[in-house]
Formats: structure tokens, C-alpha cells, sequence
């Protein structure tokens, strides 16, 4: 087999790009993992500490309070809009609709929309005085429900998870209406030959044959629901108490608050650790969906 | 061939990237026009241009003479950051800039303007770096002006306190609030790091026409204070506009209730970690236990828990609420707004007419000058600008409070002005000018307002949330011990 030649002017090409990654990017990480073995306030000199900061965070009560919150939005960030969109893909795409783009381009809008601005806008739908949801609530009579969302106990948490269901539904329908076209329609042909009904024809048809989509949208939102920060800054601060409080607000109170430095680098390196061992688990298990299906 | 075209291409790709990259360096005004407006980078809010100053008074009496000059033809700038980005804050900065400029030739100011999350974020990474800002608007407390001073960022301002009078402006309690030791080891003593330029006083705002109507009158004391929020509730007003999304307008009403309950002792050894106090004692139960039945009362806002805090001082401006416990801060949006000449101010009654009631609060957060910076004599002049009669006259006429002892002379009693001045007076004559709770320790602000979001839903006792407060307190004056 002939050596290959390498493609200098291939390198050249992703050269910009990787320069500006390697120093805006890898560079800083590189220099998070190395802080979060020190103490260090951000201004004096750092003192290291080795792993003590990591031996913290393990019996950290609100540390490890935010990560249940993280886990909690996962149902809102992953579970609830990919549900959704699966659901309302099969009821739409086998059948023809007028404008489909258009309904497809409004409802991927919520993504493209800077997250400061979805809170803002949405702290004000949730105002309990006059929100348009509480008005809405009391013109029909629902007085008792009309409650102060985002400061309430109970129902701040759902309440923001909600807004992060808005905004990833749209991006999941568009993923899986995109892949459903790509489902030949003589399996479906076959399937009801061989006397499958609708849920039958979901479970083995459609799903097996969006498993990539679905392992995209898996890893996306994911990631997003234990990255959350700028939702949950604007609505409510982590607040009722720490009822909203996630681990990149943690992350930002330690490094920038109150000056830990290094403890904040210690959350962030095990936030990120935690996403890539879940990105694995599921690309991992969506590669052997793969399979099967093939 | 075709190997060569994407070649070129490449090569024309990496020239538009690179031209890209070394354009957009900031502008810097060119020399010999030093007249020129201050370049406002980065405001944070859209404001209107400035109106037309108010006569500048013919003498030069007003302002401090000029001590420093730049050579001729030598153009210096003046980097400040700060947090004045109400509307009216602005307006008043923008004139005293201009006039700042003129009256020396030479110095161009350049003003970036940030929330105070920002600033929070950002001051110390501007602070330490050669290039950054000569001034700085910097919060008082550990976390932000003691960690600054322990990293030896900021520059001691006791001789351009001493050269322009500055001592003779302010309080000894406010002096207290922005010294630290060198090294930045104790708080409330030692060196002067920053120097404020308006007053913070929280107190009561009401709309006299609402309590007119309700038959009220302005409460002398605490008890009649009380009765006063249920004769409103009774006439069907909200007594008291309150939201505690953002959490801070918690702090400000439980302090003023706990202020009728504590001492000037006591609390100047719980703020400055002197004294071995604790927060779990019965005076903060009993503050505590007022709160809770403030709120079951109904004086607050309903929803109060899911409404901002800009959302809850519109309710007041908007008439949907007769008073609000918040700071002067507001004054001047809230005489712009509607209803504006409705509007005046008291101070939170104490409990028994003692007169020695504690406000709540004291200074705007105060400008510092960086360590290292060239032009520290300008900056120092700067301040003192800020500082000068003419600066208090021009936050009177916006409706702010200045930091001197207001010249009644200038504000008409009776307007929300007058009340604020002639209560700032009664403070600052008095010593009586308080604290934020939240400077008491690094961690104090999350977990008190954690603690107080709790107590108000009912899911902690007032004993729970001493309790709760004191653990935090606790550990810190225990590490500091160390």
C-alpha cells in the first residue's frame, strides 16, 4: 500500500480555527484542572492543596444539593422534550401539513433566542401579578392555582424546568422530523401488512430507525441540563433558598463571590467529568441500538 | 492547477483572518482636542442625552481648584469603571465629567459603566492588571474591598483624605466602613481604601396621598408604624410593595426591624467581627418572628416571593402599594416616574423614641484608586470632584442623596428631597448610619438570604433561622480566630 502523502494544506486549513480553540478553549481547561488543586482567592498567590478541595466537595451538603437539581432538569431538559417530540413527529410527519417549514422554523426559534432573554421573558410570564399566566389562571377561575412560581418552594424548580422544555422541545422536533423522512415507507408497508397497529408501528418502526437522532438529541440535552447557568441566573438566582441552585451557579458563587478560586475550578472539573462519562453511557448505548437495528 | 487555486484561496482566507484580528483596538481620542466628550464604553443601559447643565456658577468657588495639570500639549486619560447606571445617575455624571474636562486641559475621561454583578466579577482582574482602570467603583466589605487590599491593589487614600478634606464630609461610621488595616487584616479600622459619593439610607417611601386618604399620618413610632400598615390593609391598600426574587430586599426589612431590637454596639462588633457575637440571640428571634407576621398579616405584596425587585418599587411608583421599606437609591426614578410628586420619605420609627434607631445601610459603594496607576493625584482629584458642593447640588436637583451632610438650604422641605436630606442629616449628625447584614462574612449574603427566603415560606421557625445564620457566622469568626 502506498505511504499516504499527508495533507499539509488540510492542516492549514483547520489551522485558524484550531489555534483559537487550543488557546481560548484548551488552554483555560488545562489551567482549571491545574487551580483546582490550589487554594486561591484570585488575586494573591495560590497555595497548593493537592485533592483536598475534591475531599470538600464530597461531603459538600449544597454542593451535592445542586447536583440533584442537575438531575432533576434533566427530566425537563431531555426526558419531557424528546418525549414530546416523538410523539408529535409521528402524528405529523406521515401525514401532509400545510407549512410545514414554517411551523418547523417557529418552533426551533426558542433555540436560537439567547437564554438571558427566554428568563427575562419568562420571569415575566410568571409574575404573579400580572404575568399573562397568572391573569390567564384567574380569568378562567383558577385563582388558587395563580401561585408566585418562581419564588415558591415547590414550584420553582419545575417552574424554570419548564421554560428549558420550551426551549429544547422545538430543536428535538426538528431532529426527529428530519429523520422520520428518512424512514422508508415500505417498512411501514410491510408492518401493517404483518398486522401492526399505530404503537406497534412507533415501537418498531420509527424508533429503531431515529436511534441516531435520538442519540443526538440525548447528548445535547444533556449536556445542557448539567451546564445550566444562564436560566437559571436570570429567573431566580438559585433561589427559593438553593430550591433552583445548580452546580455552574455554585461554580460562579465560589469563584466569584466569595473568592475560591480554586474550589470553583474543582467544581467545574468535576461537572465536566460527569458530563462526559453520561455523554459516553449514551453514545455508547446508542452505537449498540445501532447495531441491532442493523 | 487546481491545487494551486486552493492554495490562493487559503492564503487569501488567512490574510482576512489575521487583518481581522489586528484591527479593533480601542480608540483613544487624538491629541490636541482635550475638550472632547467622554467616550462612554460598554453602558449597560440606553440613557438620554444630557440635558443642559444647570449653570455652572461663575466663581470657581464650587470646585476644587485644580492641583494637577498635565503639561501642555500632553494628553492624559483618566480610565473609571463604575456601577452609576440609573438613568439620573448618569445624567449627573455625564455633566460633572464635562465640567471635570474643562476645567482640566488635557484630561480626557473615559468611563465604562457596569452592573454591580459585573463590577463584582470584573474589579479584580481590571485591578491587577498594568492597564487597567485608574478608579474603580468597588463594594465595601471582606469580600470585595478587603480581598482588594490584602492583595495590595488599592491605593491608601488617608493623605488625599487629609489634602482635600474629606474626613470633614463623612462620619466616623462611614470612615469606619471603608478602612481596613494594611493587609487588609481587620475591617472598620486602620486605613481609608474608598471614598463614597452618595448617601444610602433605607427607610420608608410612602404615597401621602394614599395615606392622606387612609387617614394616616407619618408614624413616630415603631407601634404606631404598625398600626399605620393596618389601617391601610384595612382600607384596602398593600401596605408595604415588596418582592424577594432577587433576595437582597429581605435583608434590608429584616434589618430594619431587627435595628429597633439591637444596638450600635452590637452591631458594629457583628459587622467588623469584633467581640465574639453571635447572631442567634433573642433580639434577632424577635426580629425574625416580626417578620413572619408582617407577612401572614398580608402588609406584603401578594406573591411578594415571585416578584423582582425593580418589578416591586414600580408597584409603588405605579400606586398599587401606599409604602415600600427600601433605599434612596430610587429617589430619583421615582420622582421622574408617574406620580413622582406624591412620593416622601421617613425613617423606620423606633421602638421605643429613643432616636437612636440604627439605619439600615450608609454609602453607594465607594471609588478606589488602583495601585500602580500613573495619574493617582488626578484620580485623587477626581474623587474629590465627585465629591465637591457642586456634585452635591447636582444630585439634589436629581433627587440623591451626596455623602456630605446636605445643604438644607438647597431642597425644599416637604418633597420626597427634603425628606431624604433632612433624614440623612438626622443620620449622619447622629452616628446612626447602620449596615448591610451581608458584609458580616464572605458567605453571609447567600446564606442569609437563604434563610430568610425560608423563614418567610414558613419552613423554618425564627429559632431555626438564627440557628441556621449563626452557623455561618460562627465558622467564619472561628476560622478567622486561627
Amino acid at each position: 500500500m502506498p505511504t499516504r502523502k499527508v495533507d499539509v494544506q488540510a492542516y492549514l486549513y483547520i489551522l485558524p480555527a484550531l489555534a483559537f480553540y487550543a488557546v481560548f478553549i484548551l488552554w483555560p481547561i488545562l489551567q482549571t484542572f491545574w487551580y483546582s488543586f490550589h487554594d486561591w482567592d484570585g488575586i494573591t498567590l495560590p497555595t497548593f492543596t493537592g485533592l483536598s478541595n475534591y475531599l470538600e466537595l464530597a461531603g459538600d451538603e449544597t454542593f451535592l444539593a445542586a447536583i440533584r437539581n442537575n438531575l432533576f432538569f434533566i427530566l425537563f431538559y431531555t426526558v419531557l422534550p424528546i418525549a414530546f417530540a416523538l410523539l408529535l413527529t409521528t402524528l405529523l410527519t406521515r401525514r401532509k401539513i400545510r407549512g410545514l417549514t414554517f411551523f418547523r422554523a417557529g418552533l426551533f426559534l426558542p433555540q436560537v433566542m439567547a437564554m438571558v432573554v427566554v428568563g427575562v421573558a419568562w420571569r415575566w410570564i410568571y409574575h404573579p401579578l400580572s404575568g399573562p399566566l397568572n391573569q390567564l389562571l384567574r380569568a378562567v377561575g383558577l385563582e388558587a392555582w395563580a401561585r408566585p412560581w418562581l419564588g415558591d418552594f415547590d414550584l420553582a424548580l419545575p417552574a424554570v424546568g419548564l421554560i428549558a422544555t420550551w426551549v429544547q422541545y422545538g430543536f428535538c422536533m426538528v431532529l426527529f422530523i428530519a429523520g422520520v423522512q428518512h424512514i422508508e415507507e415500505g417498512l411501514y408497508y410491510a408492518a401493517r401488512i404483518d398486522g401492526a397497529g399505530e404503537l406497534q408501528q412507533f415501537r418498531h418502526v420509527t424508533l429503531p430507525g431515529q436511534t441516531g437522532q435520538i442519540g443526538v438529541a440525548l447528548v445535547t440535552t444533556l449536556i445542557a441540563a448539567l451546564r445550566i447557568f444562564d436560566l437559571v441566573y436570570v429567573t431566580t438566582r438559585g433561589g427559593p433558598g438553593t430550591q433552583t441552585l445548580v452546580s455552574a451557579l455554585y461554580l460562579y458563587r465560589n469563584a466569584f463571590g466569595i473568592n475560591r478560586v480554586g474550589y470553583g475550578a474543582a467544581i467545574a472539573v468535576v461537572l465536566t467529568i460527569l458530563i462526559l462519562l453520561i455523554s459516553y453511557a449514551v453514545l455508547r448505548f446508542q452505537s449498540r441500538q445501532e447495531r441491532m437495528v442493523q | 492547477m487546481k491545487s494551486n487555486y486552493r492554495f490562493a484561496t487559503m492564503v487569501i482566507v488567512l490574510a482576512l483572518l489575521l487583518a481581522a484580528c489586528g484591527g479593533g483596538s480601542p480608540t483613544t481620542p487624538p491629541p490636541g482636542q482635550p475638550t472632547q466628550p467622554p467616550a462612554v464604553e460598554e453602558a449597560t443601559q440606553p440613557y438620554p442625552a444630557a440635558e443642559q447643565p444647570t449653570q455652572a456658577p461663575a466663581t470657581t468657588d464650587a470646585y476644587p481648584a485644580p492641583e494637577t495639570a498635565p503639561a501642555a500639549g500632553e494628553v492624559v486619560t483618566l480610565q473609571v469603571w463604575d456601577i452609576l447606571t440609573r438613568d439620573v445617575e448618569t445624567e449627573v455624571m455625564e455633566t460633572l465629567i464635562q465640567e471635570f474636562e474643562a476645567a482640566h486641559p488635557g484630561v480626557t475621561v473615559e468611563r465604562t459603566v457596569k452592573t454591580f454583578d459585573d463590577m463584582k466579577a470584573t474589579a479584580r482582574l481590571g485591578l491587577s492588571s498594568p492597564d487597567g482602570p485608574d478608579i474603580a467603583q468597588i463594594n465595601q466589605g471582606l469580600s470585595d474591598m478587603g480581598a482588594l487590599v490584602k492583595a495590595d491593589l488599592l491605593v491608601d487614600l488617608t493623605p488625599y483624605a487629609e489634602q482635600y478634606g474629606w474626613f470633614e464630609k463623612i462620619s466616623p461610621s462611614i470612615v469606619a466602613r471603608n478602612s481596613f488595616t494594611p493587609g487588609g487584616e481587620v475591617f472598620g479600622e486602620g486605613s481609608l481604601y474608598g471614598m463614597p459619593i452618595t448617601a444610602e439610607l433605607v427607610g420608608v417611601f410612602y404615597n401621602k396621598e394614599k395615606f392622606e386618604a387612609a387617614g394616616v399620618e407619618v408614624p413616630t413610632t415603631f407601634a404606631e408604624f404598625e398600626a399605620a400598615l393596618d389601617t391601610l390593609l384595612a382600607a384596602g391598600e398593600v401596605p408595604l410593595a415588596y418582592g424577594t426574587l432577587d433576595k437582597f430586599p429581605a435583608i434590608h426589612v429584616f434589618s430594619e426591624i431587627q435595628g429597633n431590637l439591637v444596638d450600635r454596639q452590637y452591631l458594629d462588633d457583628f459587622i467588623f467581627g469584633r467581640n465574639n457575637q453571635s447572631f442567634d440571640i433573642p433580639e434577632n428571634v424577635e426580629a425574625a418572628q416580626k417578620l413572619v407576621e408582617w407577612a401572614e398579616k398580608g402588609y406584603f405584596t401578594p406573591g411578594y416571593e415571585g416578584i423582582g425587585y425593580e418589578d416591586s418599587w414600580k408597584l409603588l411608583s405605579d400606586g398599587q402599594a401606599a409604602a415600600m421599606i427600601t433605599g434612596s437609591w430610587i429617589s430619583g426614578d421615582l420622582a421622574a416616574g408617574p406620580n413622582g410628586d406624591k412620593f416622601g420619605f421617613f425613617l423606620t420609627p423606633s421602638e421605643t423614641a429613643r432616636g437612636t434607631h440604627i439605619s439600615v445601610g450608609g454609602t453607594s459603594t465607594a471609588f478606589a484608586i488602583r495601585k500602580g496607576s500613573p495619574n493617582e493625584q488626578l484620580a485623587a482629584e477626581y474623587i474629590d470632584w465627585m465629591v465637591s458642593d457642586r456634585a452635591a447640588q447636582l444630585w439634589l436637583e436629581k433627587g440623591i442623596v451626596p455623602v456630605q451632610p446636605g445643604d438644607a438650604s438647597a431642597v425644599q422641605p416637604g418633597t420626597l428631597d427634603g425628606d431624604l436630606v433632612a433624614a440623612w442629616d438626622l443620620l449622619n449628625d447622629n452616628d446612626m448610619v447602620g449596615h448591610y447584614l451581608d458584609w458580616a462574612t464572605p458567605t453571609f449574603y447567600d446564606t442569609i438570604t437563604a434563610a430568610l427566603a425560608e423563614l418567610q415560606a414558613g419552613r423554618i421557625t425564627p429559632e431555626e433561622f438564627t440557628a441556621q445564620v449563626q452557623e455561618d457566622y460562627g465558622a467564619y469568626i472561628a476560622s478567622k480566630g486561627q
